[in-house]
Order: C-alpha cells, then sequence, then structure tokens
C-alpha cells in the first residue's frame, strides 16, 4: 500500500481545478501550466523508477481491500505508458501559448487539458474494470471540451459525429462490463482474470471478449471502426489533434493489451487469430487513406490507422517478441504521432493553407522546419537507427515465428507507402524553387520549435539508445505473459 | 381484537388497491390530455395533474410497503412539480423564463 | 401589452424559498446515513435559487447574490479533491475517511463523518454546474 500510485491521476486534476480559478488571467495560466506539468513528470518519473525496481505498486482506495474496493495498480506497463503521456504533456504545454487564440485559451482549455491527462492516467493505472470506464468518460468529458474549442462551424459538425460515436461505444462498454459481472461476479481485474479461467462455459466469455474487442476497436480506430477518426483529428487546434492523435487511440490499445493479455486468454485460438486479420486489414485501408489525400492533416491522421495495425497485430501474434514489440512501437507511435501533428501545425500555420497542392519551397524559408520533417518521416518508416525500426523488427520477428507471412509482407508493403505518404508533405512543400514575388511574409516559428525538437529527441533517442530501452521493455512483455504476476500483486498482498 | 386488527388490514389493503387502480385511470387520462391538449396551459394543467399522481403514488407504496424512507421522495417531487409548473406557467404567459429585469 | 401582476409569485417565493434551502441541507446532512447527500442537496438549492430568478429577475438576483457560479464548480471540486489528499497526512490510503461521536449543546451527540467534507464538495460543484446550466439556457437576451 503506498499513496504513491495514484498521485499521476490525482495531481493533474487538482492542477486543472487550480487553472480552472484562473482561467482569465492569460500569462499566469500559461505560466502555471508549464510549471505543474513539470511538477508531474518529476513525480511520475520518480514513480516510473521506483516500479521498475521495486515492483508494482498497488493502492486500495479508501481502505477498502482489494476485491471489493477500488484498486489502482501501478506495475511497469501502466507507468510506461504514463510516464510517455506526461512527457507530451509537458511538450503540447509548451506548444500550446503559441498555437491557441487567446479566447480559445480563455475558454478553459488549460483545466481541459489537464483533466485528459488525468482521464489517460487514471485509465492506465486502475485495475476495476468499471473504474476503468469511468475514467474513459472522464478522458472523453475532457475531448469533448477541447474538440469544441472555438466552435467554428466545421468544428461543431465534426464533433457531433465524435460526440455520438464515443457515446454509443460508451454504452456498449457498461453493457458488456455488466455482462461480464453476471457471469463472473466481480469487477475487479485481477479476480476477473482469476476466475475467468474457472468458468465451465467458455463460449459466452467469447462473446463477452468480443464485445469489449469491439468497444476498445471503436475507441482505437482500428480497420471496420476508423471512419469517424481522421477527419474529427483533424478539425481542433493542432495541439488539441497531437493529444488526440497521441493519447485517445492508444488508451483503446492499451486496453486491449490489458484485457487479451491478463483476463481473455482462455480461447487464444479464436479471438487472437481475428486480431491479425483486422490488423493486416487496418494496414490496408489505412494506408490507402493517407495516400489518397493531399490534405497535410489528413495525411497525418490517416497514419494513426496502420499504425494501430501494426500495434494489434503484436498482441494477435502473442509471444515474448510480438508483445514487446507492441509495446516498443506504442510508446515510439506516441511521441511520433505528438511530433507529426505538431509539426504539421506548424506547417499549416507557416503556408496558411492545408492543401499541399499550394505550398511550394517552404525549405528555402524554414529549413529547421523541413530537417524536422524529414527525421521524424524516418522515424515513423523505421529507417534502420530509429525507433520505428526496432519495434517493426520485433513485431516481424515475432510474426515469422509463427508463420504468420502474409501479415508480415502486408506490415512491410505499409511501411513503405506511410513513409512515402510522409514523403510527400516533403517533397510537394519543402522542394522546389524559392518564390520570386516578395508577398511572402516570414512568420516566427520561434516557439513552435522547442517542444517539437524536445519530442523528436526522446523519439530518436528511443531507437539509439535501444540498448538501455529494451531490456525493460522486453521484462513487462514476459510480466504480460504471465498474468500471475499481476494477479499476485494484487490481491495477495 | 387480533380480528378487528386483521380487519382493518384487509380494509387497508382494499382502499390501497382501489386508490391505485384510480391513480392508473387517472394518469392515464392525464397523459391523453398532456399528449393531445388543444392548447398549452391544459398541457401545462395536465403535467400538474400528473405530478400530484405521482406523489400519491409514492405515498400509496410507502403505505403498501410499510416504510417512511419515501417521504422525503414525496416532498421532492412536490418540490420539483411546483417550479416546474411555475416555470411552465410563467413561459406560457411571458415567453421567457427568466428576465433580465422585471419593473 | 398588459403588465402581469407577480404579486402572489413573489409573496409565495420569499416563503418557499427558505423552506426548500432547509430542506437542501436536510438533504446534505442526512446524506451519510439514509436518502440523500451532496448531488440532490445541491440540486435542491438550484431549485430554490431558481425560483428566485424566476420570480424578481437577474438583475435583482446579481444584486441578492453576487456569486459566480462557474467559479463555484471550481471551488467545490477542489474542495472534494483537498478531502482525499487530507488522507495523505495520516499515512492513510487515498479517500478513506473515519468518523467520531461528538457531544453538541442542544442537539445532543452527532456522528460526524469526513465523508461529510466530500458532500460539501459535491454539493457546490452540483450547485454551480446546474444554475450555470438552467441560466445559460433560460436567459432571455
Amino acid at each position: 500500500m503506498s499513496n504513491l500510485a495514484v498521485l499521476p491521476i490525482i495531481l493533474p486534476l487538482l492542477f486543472g481545478i487550480i487553472l480552472a480559478l484562473t482561467h482569465n488571467r492569460i500569462p499566469l495560466s500559461r505560466f502555471l501550466t508549464k510549471t505543474f506539468t513539470i511538477i508531474n513528470l518529476g513525480v511520475v518519473s520518480y514513480i516510473t523508477f521506483r516500479v521498475f525496481n521495486q515492483g508494482t505498486i498497488t493502492l486500495e482506495t479508501g481502505g477498502w481491500e482489494a476485491p471489493y474496493g477500488i484498486v489502482i495498480v501501478a506495475d511497469s506497463l501502466a507507468m510506461l505508458l504514463v510516464l510517455t503521456t506526461n512527457i507530451i504533456a509537458v511538450a503540447c504545454a509548451f506548444y500550446a501559448p503559441h498555437s491557441l487564440s487567446e479566447r480559445q485559451e480563455k475558454y478553459y482549455f488549460y483545466p481541459f487539458f489537464l483533466l485528459l491527462i488525468t482521464g489517460v492516467s487514471g485509465a492506465f493505472l486502475t485495475g476495476d474494470l468499471f473504474n476503468l470506464f469511468v475514467f474513459f468518460e472522464v478522458l472523453l468529458m475532457a475531448s469533448y471540451g477541447l474538440i469544441v474549442l472555438g466552435g467554428d462551424k466545421v468544428q461543431l459538425r465534426e464533433s457531433i459525429k465524435y460526440v455520438i460515436i464515443n457515446l454509443f461505444s460508451s454504452m456498449l462498454f457498461v453493457t458488456a462490463v455488466a455482462f461480464l459481472y453476471s457471469v463472473v461476479g466481480t469487477i475487479n481485474m485481477a479476480q476477473i482474470a482469476e476466475r475467468v479461467q474457472e468458468v465451465e462455459q467458455q463460449g459466452i466469455l467469447t462473446t463477452i471478449a468480443i464485445l469489449f474487442f469491439f468497444v476498445f476497436a471503436t475507441k482505437a480506430a482500428l480497420f471496420p471502426l476508423y471512419y469517424w477518426m481522421p477527419k474529427s483529428y483533424i478539425v481542433p487546434n493542432p495541439v488539441v489533434s497531437a493529444l488526440f492523435g497521441a493519447l485517445l487511440t492508444k488508451v483503446g490499445i492499451y486496453s486491449i493489451l490489458r484485457m487479451f493479455s491478463l483476463i481473455f486468454i482462455h480461447n487464444i485460438d479464436f479471438t487472437h487469430p481475428l486480431f491479425i486479420w483486422i490488423a493486416g486489414l487496418s494496414l490496408i485501408f489505412g494506408v490507402i487513406g493517407s495516400i489518397s489525400t493531399n490534405n497535410v492533416k489528413l495525411i497525418v491522421a490517416y497514419n494513426i490507422i496502420p499504425a494501430v495495425g501494426f500495434l494489434i497485430m503484436g498482441i494477435g501474434v502473442f509471444n515474448e517478441d510480438a508483445l514487446s514489440g507492441t509495446i516498443y512501437y506504442l510508446v515510439h507511435d506516441m511521441f511520433i504521432k505528438a511530433v507529426l501533428f505538431l509539426i504539421v501545425g506548424v506547417i499549416v500555420y507557416v503556408a496558411g493553407t492545408s492543401d499541399l497542392r499550394k505550398m511550394n519551397g517552404l525549405i528555402n524559408y524554414y529549413p529547421l522546419l523541413g530537417w524536422l520533417l524529414f527525421i521524424s518521416a524516418f522515424v515513423l518508416a523505421g529507417i534502420p537507427p530509429f525507433s520505428g525500426f526496432i519495434g517493426k523488427l520485433l513485431l516481424l520477428k515475432g510474426a515469422l515465428s509463427v508463420d504468420e507471412v502474409i501479415i508480415v509482407l502486408i506490415a512491410l508493403i505499409s511501411s513503405l507507402l506511410i513513409l512515402y505518404s510522409i514523403m510527400k508533405i516533403f517533397i510537394n512543400g519543402f522542394w522546389g524553387e524559392k518564390q520570386e514575388s516578395d508577398n511572402i511574409k516570414l512568420k516566427s516559428t520561434k516557439g513552435f520549435m522547442g517542444p517539437i525538437v524536445f519530442l523528436l529527441e526522446f523519439s530518436v533517442m528511443l531507437g539509439i539508445g535501444a540498448e538501455f530501452v529494451y531490456p525493460p521493455i522486453a521484462s513487462i512483455s514476459e510480466y504480460l505473459l504471465n498474468p500471475e504476476l499481476y494477479i499476485d500483486s494484487v490481491l495477495k498482498e | 381484537m387480533t380480528s378487528v386488527l386483521q380487519a382493518t388490514e384487509t380494509f387497508l389493503d382494499i382502499a390501497v388497491w382501489i386508490s391505485l387502480i384510480a391513480i392508473g385511470i387517472s394518469l392515464l387520462l392525464l397523459l391523453y390530455r398532456a399528449i393531445q391538449g388543444p392548447t398549452n396551459p391544459d398541457r401545462a394543467v395536465a403535467l400538474d395533474g400528473i405530478g400530484v399522481n405521482l406523489m400519491g403514488l409514492a405515498a400509496l407504496i410507502s403505505i403498501m410497503i410499510v416504510t417512511t424512507k419515501f417521504n422525503d421522495v414525496i416532498l421532492l417531487i412536490g418540490i420539483l412539480l411546483f417550479i416546474g409548473t411555475l416555470a411552465i406557467a410563467k413561459y406560457i404567459e411571458k415567453g421567457a423564463l427568466i428576465d433580465r429585469d422585471m419593473d | 401589452m398588459y403588465k402581469p401582476n407577480n404579486l402572489i409569485l413573489r409573496t409565495t417565493t420569499s416563503l418557499i424559498a427558505f423552506i426548500l434551502l432547509g430542506f437542501a441541507v436536510y438533504l446534505l446532512f442526512a446524506g451519510h446515513n439514509a436518502p440523500g447527500g451532496g448531488f440532490v442537496g445541491g440540486l435542491m438549492t438550484a431549485a430554490a435559487i431558481v425560483l428566485m430568478y424566476i420570480s424578481y429577475g437577474t438583475e435583482v438576483m446579481k444584486k441578492i447574490l453576487p456569486i459566480n457560479f462557474r467559479t463555484l464548480i471550481s471551488i467545490g471540486l477542489l474542495v472534494a479533491v483537498l478531502t482525499g489528499f487530507g488522507a495523505f497526512l495520516f499515512q492513510q490510503p487515498f479517500l478513506a475517511h473515519t468518523y467520531d461521536y461528538f457531544m453538541f449543546p442542544f442537539f445532543g451527540e452527532i456522528e460526524l463523518a469526513t465523508a461529510m467534507l466530500f458532500d460539501i464538495g459535491v454539493y457546490l460543484t452540483v450547485l454551480g454546474v446546474t444554475i450555470t446550466i438552467i441560466l445559460s439556457i433560460a436567459n432571455d437576451q
């Protein structure tokens, strides 16, 4: 028992409330947000360090014992993702003042931002299925606030779609929790995992498992359920898009990873091959979407879909290599999607348009921006020294060891096409002659570059420093393959 | 003595059931008025009547299952009903619920 | 255009609003062991305040109740979260609560629980949210 486990959830909440009180004083809000996110990052780093050295921290809130009360479980997987979330939050806190209009800042951007961090951290840390639903709602509430920030006509049209699809999947989530409760009689994840193995009629559990998969797949934007995602992720401000693209879909993936490595492992032969098929289809359709458009924001938004395809493929293969690949790729993808959305935000800001056909020769004016985009394209596609490569290598190694050749081929081809889709921005937007007309006014990109470089640095380090990053990730995947470790840490202290 | 007690209990039971049926019928009629009602004031009165009947229903049920826990509920329905009716009445008469300046 | 007569409405309002506020406080304090609690207490208070808004109008109410209800939401949340933090000081798990019996003059022995403080936070939040929603829907401008 240690209260440390609840700090990553409760600190952003407290800070968000304080910021709601100061929402009219913009300079103060900006300063406080930066300070608060850095404090939070410090605290989370310390907790992560402790978890990796001394093992899982669990907290029974309110002193109610494990299977009855709500447990917060800070294990290595959850803390790794919470740490990544908070690093991205720091970058976004520094990027936001330059990107948002004063009106948007006044309209409670900073409180909603920290509330989103609360929800995401909570979803990663909780050890109770219903509480997972609650934290999903918390982060969705914050995202509803963020997506309508500014209130353009197109924003409202897309956010209606977003709200309705998410309400529907939340409703289904509660229903699925109720079904599972009626079968196993508990909502504590560790105890569910224990009891699922003892249930005699496994068929009904498989049905419930698929229902859960459907819910999380909607949140994660997997193949048949991604249609709502790209357009509603590009309409808000770039910093909001970066938060959504980096965090929200990944929470869905994390939930699938947790549920299908801890609880629903009674019928692996049926559920997990299904994931591989869905992964293949997500890869194909996402890539087709991203190369078929000329809108730079849409290109990046469509790139989320093949990324979740890669992640779900690792869960589908379900051996140690593939799972470490999934975790590695998950962390990598959170960083790189945030970077790409932030870069694209700057491109749209300096070019004044998001249509690729209308921009030209930007590298003459903004060399740093061009090279950052170039590096991040390499990182995303997985060119060898960078982090995407190691994640993909592990995933493909895992897939080949169980003879899933078709998915490996699809993954390789789609990697190439992902590289092409980002390079298209580089070739069309940045290459080209300096325009002769003098009517181009250079816009300052000073404040934007710091956060982008900061995030890209982590992303590059993840690849170059793979020697140091890989062992802990391998230990996490080993931990995931032995659900008894999780059950023991929650139920038997 | 016991027979008298039993008789009152049977009597109470019958009375409660008759009242329940009567309230049920009046709820149906009020519902018809609330949907059909040719004018808005008709609907307002019908909604008010539905509220009163709900209070009666809660009271009858608290008699049936012998509890006092419903008393707060009845009070609550009454208050919400009062404010709801007031709001509808004011909306019908003035077209706005809350004015900026009344005098 | 005739001028509506508000005399009955205003007279009853000044009477009933107090009954409502009293009932709201009763519900708030009954909440620990009986039906009630911060949520319904907040709703009841909101009902009383909305009633006053209906019969007196925004201008007068701004003078009587100079409260920013949006700030009230934040304050309520702050109270609720800080109650959870209180457990940290006593080396207890987050959100742990305790209670004890106290003797009061005139009232006698009363059970007081720290969960009450959390309920007050909920009460303020619900009050703020409800009034904010109703006022932004119902304003005639």
